[in-house]
């Protein structure tokens, strides 16, 4: 089994890489997927509590880099999905504890098992950027819609373009359309003209995403309840290959969500 | 290689001073040049290359006087250093893509974009710049100093332009609007001037 390895990658730091990272991991795993997740924060690891499995570390990527444990032994068990597995980083090393050689390598070995292998990038453009990307098939920028995290996203696009890693997709993160109908946000279309390059999908701002992280349970596991989630579910049956529209991200008016329930649109 | 060489351009003939040879080698292999090529440059223009060579007043005087020896040439030019840098019309790169914020496109003469230039990009040219899409990074036109150079864009909104030695930046206030046709700037009496293309 040849899987696909995918970094999700920002340059800008705090736009919900990690966030993203373990929605869409969970969301691929609960459409039948097997799908494992890599930390690639060495030293800042957070994708491990975002996923609530902080407390089953015993190893770590590095461990398995340097040959202290096996790659199965690091590998922990989602504790709701038994298809999806994380391997964590090391929180007392740093990024150039690992070199994007032996990144590559290990995604070659993770792909054979896997069908989606989601890589969790670090903030910046430095090594551990270089590692993250290194085994990967393609990549997935997230921004949020404010000038300073796109332009570090274009630059991200010119670097993973020099690196080899052609058409990359996008996801808008922490979109507010009220304050885009006021024009105090910068809106889809003006993001896209200056990145040029496609939408995997757009998540709207939503609370329920700061209450799930810190209980370490991600959104998409309570499907449909929250417009996040929503979301993150569409984006991962895009990469799943399904074709699905936006999602329409207007407030619903009464109105409307009166005439939904009696079932007249 | 040869002290001197030769080169004929549509503007008359260049005498090229190999700046490796010593002076007295150029001055004897003028001398047999002029005795045995005497009638070669009958009413052209002959400019002098000095390849950065520094010429004395007695060598320069000495060099005319040889070259005088041709018989009927027509005028006779000694070249700056900064006429030997300043590009060729013909020189252009084509740049087919978009260039992105980090990316920096350095060229000696003139510089083609089709795609755009975006925030945080930079591309300098020695020559013009002729940007098909959105030019909005940094652009600086006759970056060697010449401040005929030109920018044109089919939507000129760079966050700061330079033409030869003088800079502009984008207004601060952002409620200018996109530009709706293609712009070209230019200096003009000491400042960078905008003004729609017309090309007629």
């Amino acid at each position: 089994m040849a899987g696909k390895v995918i970094v999700i990658t920002s340059g800008k730091g705090g736009v919900g890489k990690t966030t993203t990272t373990a929605n869409i991991g969970t969301a691929l795993a609960m459409l039948g997927k097997k799908v494992c997740l890599i930390d690639a924060d060495i030293g800042l690891r957070n994708l491990d509590v975002v996923m609530g499995l902080e407390n089953r570390i015993v190893y770590d990527l590095v461990d398995v880099v340097e040959g202290n444990c096996r790659l199965e032994q690091a590998l922990i068990r989602d504790k709701r999905q038994s298809n999806l597995f994380l391997l964590p980083a090391a929180q007392t090393r740093d990024k150039t504890a690992v070199t994007p050689f032996q990144m590559k390598e290990l995604t070659e070995r993770l792909k054979e098992e896997m069908d989606y292998v989601l890589v969790d990038s670090p903030a910046g453009i430095e090594q551990g950027f270089k590692n993250a990307i290194a085994g990967a098939d393609s990549a997935v920028i997230v921004t949020t819609p404010e000038v300073s995290a796109v332009r570090d996203a274009d630059r991200v696009i010119g670097l993973l373009e020099t690196e080899g890693l052609k058409d990359p997709v996008v996801i808008i993160n922490r979109l507010r359309p009220d304050m885009v109908e006021k024009g105090d946000m910068m809106d889809i279309n003006d993001m896209i003209e200056i990145l040029a390059i496609n939408l995997l999908g757009v998540v709207p701002e939503d609370e329920n995403i700061v209450i799930s992280t810190n209980k370490g349970e991600p959104i998409v596991l309570k499907n449909g309840s929250t417009r996040a989630g929503m979301a993150f579910m569409n984006i991962a049956r895009r990469i799943n290959g399904e074709e699905l529209p936006l999602m329409n991200l207007e407030k619903e008016t009464l109105l409307n969500k009166l005439k939904r329930i009696v079932g007249l649109t | 290689m040869e002290a001197i060489s030769f080169r004929v351009t549509s503007k008359g003939v260049y005498l090229n001073l190999n700046p490796e040879s010593d002076y007295s080698n150029i001055k004897n292999a003028l001398i047999k040049h002029t005795a045995e090529a005497n009638n070669f440059f009958t009413g052209v223009d002959l400019y002098v290359n000095p390849n950065g060579r520094i010429l004395s007043a007695e060598e320069i005087e000495e060099l005319i006087e040889i070259l005088s020896r041709y018989k009927n040439i027509g005028q006779l030019y000694f070249l700056s250093q900064e006429t030997k840098n300043r590009p060729r019309t013909m020189d252009t790169i084509l740049i087919n893509r978009t260039i992105r914020s980090g990316q920096r496109i350095k060229y000696p003469a003139n510089i083609v974009v089709i795609g755009d230039i975006n925030p945080g990009a930079e591309v300098i040219a020695g020559g013009d710049v002729l940007v098909i899409g959105k030019l909005r990074g940094v652009v600086h036109a006759g970056a060697t100093g010449s401040n005929e150079s030109q920018v044109i864009a089919l939507s000129l909104q760079p966050t700061q332009l330079r033409i030869g030695n003088y800079i502009s930046r984008s207004p601060d206030d952002k409620n200018t609007g996109e530009p709706t046709v293609p712009e070209r700037a230019y200096v003009k009496d000491g400042m960078i001037i905008v003004e729609a293309l017309k090309l007629w």
